[in-house]
């Protein structure tokens, strides 16, 4: 309740509710210390408050004044709570009393928003670079799309026009009398730089001293390329209506010579150097590879397929690297500047997200995949981006940057989450890293209500000094960043919890243990690490931090599986692994590269919740007996008589038992006396529905019965607890020494029963 | 006797010294000297002979000349000699009714029966009543074995140059108005196409897609590395994109008036149309006004403006052959790059003249051009409009044949030589005249005649496999006076004016200046010798053969028109503009270049004559171009072919003045006006009428100047006055003196 209250309030969970006060004992704690913290939740309820916030005056510190400060009204002073430091109140508090406080001193507001009225407002941007290497009706559909979004996004918002095939045209906007593009080759890469020089952009050429002096040489302000939506949408309108498919013959046998990577890198180019530090998001609709130049991921000849998990295994995929590199770069460079890539990619093959996964992972931007252009899920996903939330704001975020302080006693490791380090080092920064860390600042270039970073801590307290019992340790949020409405906010959020000492009050730690928060902290942990190294390796790490969990907090004697217990607040986490570690993001070889890419994409933004639902799907049973009941993800939920609706976050399947199966293939529904069996059959889709319609990108919707074809995506996230293999799974199941010796490991398809087992069976080893 | 002859410019043009072939063709049709013509109607049997007359032997051919009677004849197959390929023609010798027997190999061929047949009367009969037979110029409607392949469709592309300075200078606006009334005049049929290129500092390529509603601009900014921007739709078809292409040409103008950049991409621009045109074949036209200075073939000013009346000039030569391999480049690919020069600085022609002369196309130079000017714009607009309308032939070849004996060994104009008699013309324009010089290698001495044939093959511009056949044939003599009196002294000054202009660039200026007069000396020697006259140094006076009597005076005026002159400040390029006008142009323009036409206007209703309509026509004699002829109470006119210079003595009648121009006294008359005004009466319809006669035979209209004899710029008169002196050239007589002590 009291983590609710909190998430709630302040858009923060920790992994653990009570701080470990030492060093040593935090390590032994094998969860690390974590707060997810979601930048943007949303908070209707938040006063508008248009002065700007009131720092700590010691040049180190400079943290917002919040409710935890201590205040002395009379003495017109409050006290830092994270460095102490005494600091008079600025002149225009000169009337606070503890009856008449400011808000960012009431303890409900321990997240408030301030709006930075000083700051020049800035519309967002947006700019379209569209792949023309598509067949017609998946270019019309995009171009549907694209029309539409064009009354979707805010009006005065800039927008440019890029269009791609072999060769990448900039197009200028609202030019009288003839519409005119600029022409690049799809193999030669510029920097930002050269395309200040040669579109001329901000910059006056020299002179040529061969001509006539003084002539007054034209200076064509960036807005031939960005303008206002309302002013250029006609011109837009036509430049869409007439944007034709990509022109170059295809040979036989041959791709279409694709330049996405030019095309992103003068996209990126050109917001460089007409808006730096300015929100932005570069939109890619990609229909397939990069086929030539700069990020290439595949060359033109079909007979070559794209690399697979397989080839990058073998490493036997020849343009990976350098497109990663190049791809990489351009990510910087983007994120550097304040500015999101939004990738939506639609093809039936891979169109190498893989390598292009950076640009959206770094930047904050959209990763939106799918099938063709024409279908609902881009269609709704796309709409979505420009969704609003109650106040009619636009739910995305520009140009922020996350600040993070924190108590002395605490230093911070690193971050995981849709963004770069700003490498801002400071007294609060520790040296060791995990994710990205040796920083206290982020930069999140665009990001939503839902995005969630993970923020890692350690304790710097030796086990000789810890700290006082009693005390409370506190964490500082600031993220300041450009509102969809232009406006500067800088939003502030203190948290405070308090010191435990492990040693001699384990149960007060542990009974602030938060066990989603930790299974979503250990999800993209493992996805982290499994991005930098690939294989068992990373299996065995996830294993052997939850057999230490297990010893650490299970209740056992030695030796003794069967008196292995976890209290409540523990008992989900080890299932919670068991499917993490059967998921898509670990267990890759089931998917082409691109799909995991995708999916880990996922996992590392969404939030908690969202992020429960890829780790562990839901899974809901329908039946005439009745409400829809949540049901174990787990063979012996499928039932014959039941219809059951599953929710993996990238899919909602609905699937009908045998009996419903036939039923409906001999359309009782359709019976007036069979009515209730029509019911039965809406109410899964009603409930789909719902959540189709909320989240975003908009999943997969899969609609099959026993015996189905697609039943298999069911199949292969239920817990087999009753299969044909188990009567000899248990061999596989036994706990296998590793290559290095000693370390367990184990196998991978086994089913939650014969996994837990074996759990119990390591925790209570005394050997292992 | 030269020196004693004053007034030795016939009055009116007298024709080349006819030719008289052997009684066997004395009737035979020859080939009109208006296409086809030789320096001596007469060809000496021997080489020797040749060397003792001293003049120089060749041809000057106007193959595409627009002919108001042309023979065309369609049938399944040409007639040609099997051993050297020349058309049956109206010298050949029939051996019998099956055999002919060829003029230039002498080798017999059969006679296909079908020649015998007579499309006319349905019948068989006699060969020579045959249009091959009885026509010395004739054109065949080629078949299928003339085609490499399927005859190419009239494709035209603009190049048109939008720096600063052409932004300036506003001919954008003349060229795409002119362009936009004259479309549907453009030669070809439905397959022909059109595009555009603007450049700058980058390249603009225009699309023109079906589904556009209007033109849309692409621009290639990386000028190093060419590319076309699409691979369709930058050259479409004419007739279905009517409205983009008038909508593009109405937007360019306005488009490219404000201030640009001083920066001109030509060479880039010259490659994109290269890779553009080079899967047709077709017509490139460049306008051009400022030195390109920017990307591939950039180039930089040689000019010395105080060098500009130097006794040698320098920088004839190109500065690169960057020019010169894109046009050859062009030529393989049967594309024709034209040339409009409108510049108000140095370009560097000699340089950018190269992209036409080996790709086989046209040069048009307007010095200082600005469209405020409303004559230059005029001039252009003339010019333009004729030649977007004048005939075209496309992927043609030129070959010339002669007689065994005497064979081609140098080419002037504008053409690549693909192999020892054979010219690669991508175009060919009624406009273009060629020249080549002649050797022999063999004694003549058993031959009646020696024959040339030239065959044009091209497609025309509706997309026909065509060949344009003209055939002279020539006496040969075994005398020098009959070789002396047998010349045709203009043609004579048409090849010694080509050849002093590669002597221009081979050697130096001076030296093909010394070449010329001695051209006139060792004429004049070669006469003396053959009369046994004195040498000139001890003679008082200086004879010369009738057929050459105007031969050192058309010397003296080649030496001081624009290309050859010296002393007098010329700018380079218009220089070698004329130069390569010199080279490529057909004779009569040429001639009038050497030696310009001077009337006298005001008593032109003197020298009339009536036409088969009885309409009064003006029809006054030449005057010689000297001070003396210019009379203090006359107005004169003066015609060099390029532009029509009206010289207003002050003493001239008030009644003329009212007439002509419509005031009352020489100061009323406005100074360097550029138009006569159109009265109503009698001594300015006249006026008119010459004019227009004037102007009936060139391509365009010459441009009008009207000067006072008090003007500022009256030297653009006086210095054409060239019989007399100028302070850095000969009068005519000093000239003649010059010339007497070389005789020898
Ligand atoms: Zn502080
Ligand atoms: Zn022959």
């Amino acid at each position: 309740e009291f983590i609710q209250q909190n998430e709630d309030r302040d858009g923060i969970r920790f992994t653990w509710n009570v701080w470990p006060s030492s060093r040593i004992e935090a390590t032994r704690l094998v969860v690390p210390l974590v707060s997810l913290y979601q930048p943007l939740k949303e908070r209707p309820d938040l006063p508008p408050i248009q002065y700007e916030p009131v720092l700590c005056t010691r040049n180190t510190c400079r943290a917002v004044l919040n409710p935890m400060c201590q205040v002395d009204y009379r003495a017109k002073l409050w006290v830092c709570n994270f460095c102490f430091q005494r600091n008079p109140f600025p002149p225009q508090y000169a009337a606070i009393s503890e009856q008449h406080q400011p808000a960012e001193l009431i303890a409900n507001f321990s997240t408030i928003e301030y709006t930075i009225t000083r700051a020049q407002s800035m519309p967002p941007i947006f700019l379209l670079v569209v792949d023309t290497c598509l067949d017609e009706e998946e270019l019309c559909a995009l171009k549907d799309s694209l029309q539409t979004s064009l009354s979707l996004m805010p009006q005065n918002a800039l927008v440019g026009l890029i269009t791609f095939g072999r060769m990448v045209q900039i197009h200028e906007l609202g030019t009288e009398g003839m519409y005119k593009c600029f022409v690049f080759k799809g193999t030669k890469d510029l920097t930002g730089k050269q395309i200040q020089e040669q579109l001329a952009i901000g910059r006056v050429n020299a002179p040529n001293p061969q001509q006539r002096q003084g002539a007054p040489t034209p200076q064509p302000p960036a807005h031939r390329f960005l303008q206002p939506v309302k002013q250029c949408d006609m011109a837009l309108t036509d430049l869409l209506s007439e944007l034709d498919r990509d022109p170059w013959p295809l040979g036989v046998g041959k791709r279409p010579l694709r330049s996405s990577g030019v095309a992103l890198s003068l996209a990126v180019g050109l917001l460089e150097v007409t808006y730096p530090n300015t929100g932005a998001r570069v939109m890619l609709f990609l229909g397939g590879p990069c086929s030539q130049g700069p990020g290439q991921v595949v060359n033109d000849e079909l007979k070559q397929p794209i690399r697979s998990h397989h080839d990058i295994h073998k490493d036997n995929a020849k343009y990976m690297k350098k497109a990663i590199k190049h791809y990489e770069a351009l990510s910087l460079r983007a994120a550097t500047n304040g500015h999101a890539i939004d990738i939506y990619s639609c093809a039936l093959d891979q169109t190498g997200l893989m390598e292009m996964k950076q640009c959206c992972n770094s930047t904050g931007g959209h990763m939106v995949m799918g099938d063709s252009f024409n279908s609902s899920l881009f269609k709704q996903t796309f709409q979505r981006v420009f969704a609003k939330d109650q106040k009619g704001d636009y739910k995305m975020a520009f140009n922020g940057t996350l600040e993070v302080k924190c108590s002395r006693e605490l230093k911070i490791t690193g971050a995981i989450g849709s963004c770069v380090s700003l490498n801002v080092k400071g007294p609060c920064v520790s040296d060791q890293e995990v994710g990205m860390g040796n920083t206290c600042q982020w930069k999140m270039c665009t990001f939503t209500p839902s995005t969630t970073m993970a923020i890692f801590f350690e304790v710097v307290n030796q086990h000789t000094a810890p700290v006082p019992q009693g005390g409370r340790g506190c964490v500082q949020l600031i993220t300041q960043y450009q509102h969809s409405s232009g406006q500067r906010r800088v939003r502030v959020t203190t948290a405070a919890r308090n010191w435990g000492d492990a040693a001699v009050n384990l149960q007060h730690i542990s009974a602030g243990f938060d066990q989603e928060a930790a299974a979503v902290v250990m999800a993209r942990l493992v996805v982290y690490r499994a991005e930098q190294e690939d294989g068992p390796d990373v299996l065995r790490w996830l294993d052997r931090m939850l057999i230490r969990l297990c010893q650490k907090f299970g209740e056992y004697a030695k030796d003794d599986p069967n008196s292995f217990r976890l209290s409540e607040n523990f008992s989900l986490y080890p299932q919670f692994m068991y499917h993490l570690r059967r998921s898509q993001f670990l267990q890759v070889f089931n998917n082409s590269p691109d799909e995991t890419t995708f999916y880990r994409h996922m996992l590392m933004r969404e939030d908690l919740t969202q992020s429960l639902i890829m780790i562990q799907p839901i899974l809901y049973s329908y039946s005439f007996g009745g409400p829809p009941e949540p049901v174990l993800l787990d063979t012996s939920s499928i039932q014959p008589d039941r219809i059951l609706l599953m929710d993996t976050f990238f899919q909602i399947l609905i699937y009908h038992g045998e009996t419903i199966a036939q039923w409906r293939a001999l359309r009782y529904q359709d019976m007036a006396e069979y009515e209730s069996f029509a019911q039965l059959l809406r109410a899964p889709i009603d409930d789909a529905q719902e959540i189709l319609q909320s989240r975003f990108p908009v999943p997969r919707y899969i609609d099959t019965e026993h015996g189905g074809s697609q039943a298999r995506f069911l199949l292969s996230k239920v817990n087999p607890s009753q299969t044909h293999n188990n009567m000899y799974a248990y061999g596989g199941a036994m706990p296998i020494p590793s290559a290095d010796g000693g370390a367990p490991v184990l196998t991978d398809d086994v089913s939650l029963q014969v996994f837990m087992e074996h759990l119990k069976k390591l925790a209570v080893s005394s050997t292992a | 006797d030269l020196l004693q002859c004053k007034q030795i410019l016939p009055g009116y043009p007298e024709d080349p010294p006819e030719i008289r072939l052997g009684h066997q063709f004395a009737e035979s049709p020859n080939c009109s000297p208006e296409v086809f013509r030789c320096t001596v109607n007469k060809i000496p049997e021997t080489n020797s002979l040749l060397q003792k007359s001293r003049l120089p032997l060749g041809i000057l051919i106007h193959p595409f000349k627009d002919l108001n009677h042309l023979p065309v004849i369609q049938c399944t197959s040409i007639v040609r000699c099997r051993a050297c390929r020349t058309y049956i023609n109206p010298f050949v010798y029939f051996v019998d009714a099956k055999r002919w027997k060829c003029n230039l190999c002498y080798r017999v061929n059969d006679l296909p029966e079908e020649f015998q047949y007579d499309p006319v009367s349905k019948s068989y009969g006699d060969p020579s009543r045959r249009p091959e037979i009885k026509s010395a110029t004739i054109e065949f409607i080629a078949p299928s074995e003339y085609m490499l392949r399927p005859p190419q469709p009239a494709v035209y592309l603009f190049l048109l140059d939008v720096s600063q300075i052409a932004r300036e200078s506003g001919y954008l606006q003349v060229v795409c108005d002119t362009l936009k009334s004259n479309l549907n005049k453009l030669p070809g049929d439905a397959r022909t196409q059109i595009g555009f290129i603007c450049y700058d500092a980058h390249i603009h390529y225009y699309l023109m897609s079906d589904g556009l509603t209007r033109p849309k601009e692409m621009t290639v900014l990386d000028i190093e590395d060419i590319f076309l921007p699409s691979p369709e739709s930058l050259l479409v078809n004419l007739g279905e994109h009517d409205d983009l292409i008038k909508e593009l040409l109405t937007i360019l103008p306005q488009r490219y008036s404000a201030p640009g950049v001083p920066a001109s991409a030509l060479g880039a621009a010259l490659q994109a149309a290269y890779k553009l045109m080079a899967p047709t074949g077709g017509r490139i036209t460049v306008f051009q006004t400022c030195l390109p200075n920017v990307g591939p073939g950039a180039l930089q000013s040689r000019e010395d403006p105080n060098a500009r009346s130097s006794k040698d000039v320098a920088h004839l030569n190109p500065a690169t052959d960057f020019y010169k391999r894109l046009a050859l480049d062009c030529s393989g690919a049967q594309v024709a790059v034209d040339l409009f020069l409108l510049s108000s600085q140095y370009c560097d022609l000699a340089t950018l003249s190269g992209m036409s002369k080996f790709s086989a196309g046209s040069l048009y130079h307007i010095p200082l051009f600005r469209a405020q000017r409303s004559w230059q714009a005029d001039q252009l607009r003339h010019m333009f409009t004729r030649y977007l309308t004048r005939k075209i032939g496309f992927e043609a070849v030129l070959r010339v044949r002669c007689t065994r004996g005497v064979s081609v060994h140098t080419f002037h104009g504008n053409f690549f030589v693909r192999s020892t008699d054979l010219l690669s013309l991508p175009n060919v324009s009624p406009d273009a005249g060629f020249g080549m010089q002649l050797i022999i290698e063999e004694s003549l001495a058993d031959l009646q005649q020696v024959c040339f044939q030239a065959a044009l093959l091209y497609t025309s511009s509706k997309g026909e496999r065509r060949i344009r056949v003209h055939t002279l044939a020539l006496p040969t003599t075994n005398t020098l006076p009959d070789v002396l009196h047998s010349a045709d002294q203009e043609c004579i000054i048409g090849l010694l004016s080509k050849m002093a202009v590669d002597r221009c660039s081979s050697a130096s200026m001076s030296e093909a200046k010394e070449a010329l007069i001695n051209a006139a000396v060792d004429v004049l020697s070669a006469h003396r010798l053959a009369q046994n006259l004195p040498v000139g140094s001890a003679s008082s006076s200086l004879h010369a053969p009738v057929s050459l009597k105007l031969l050192p005076l058309y010397i003296l005026g080649l030496l001081k028109r624009k290309a050859l002159r010296t002393g007098t400040s010329t700018r380079l390029d218009e220089r070698v503009a004329d130069m390569c006008f010199i080279k490529s142009a057909p004779l009569c323009a040429v001639m009038r270049g050497v030696y310009p036409d001077l009337y006298a206007l005001h008593d032109l209703h003197e020298h009339v004559r009536r036409d088969k309509d009885n309409l009064v026509l003006p029809n006054p004699p030449r005057l010689q171009l000297t001070a003396e002829r210019i009379n203090i109470t006359g107005a004169y006119l003066l015609d060099d072919g390029d532009s029509m210079i009206i010289y207003v003595s002050h003493g001239v009648s008030p009644a003329f003045l009212s007439e002509t121009f419509g005031v009352a006294s020489f100061n009323q008359l406005p100074d360097e006006a550029r138009s006569l005004p159109m009265l109503e009466n009698e001594g300015s319809e006249l006026l008119h009428a010459f004019v227009d006669k004037l102007n009936d035979d060139r391509p365009y209209p010459s441009s009008l100047l009207i000067l006072r004899d008090n003007s500022a710029s009256r030297q653009l008169f006086t210095e054409r006055l060239i019989e007399d002196r100028v302070e850095s050239a000969l009068s005519y007589y000093e000239f003649l003196q010059h010339v007497k002590t070389q005789v020898k």
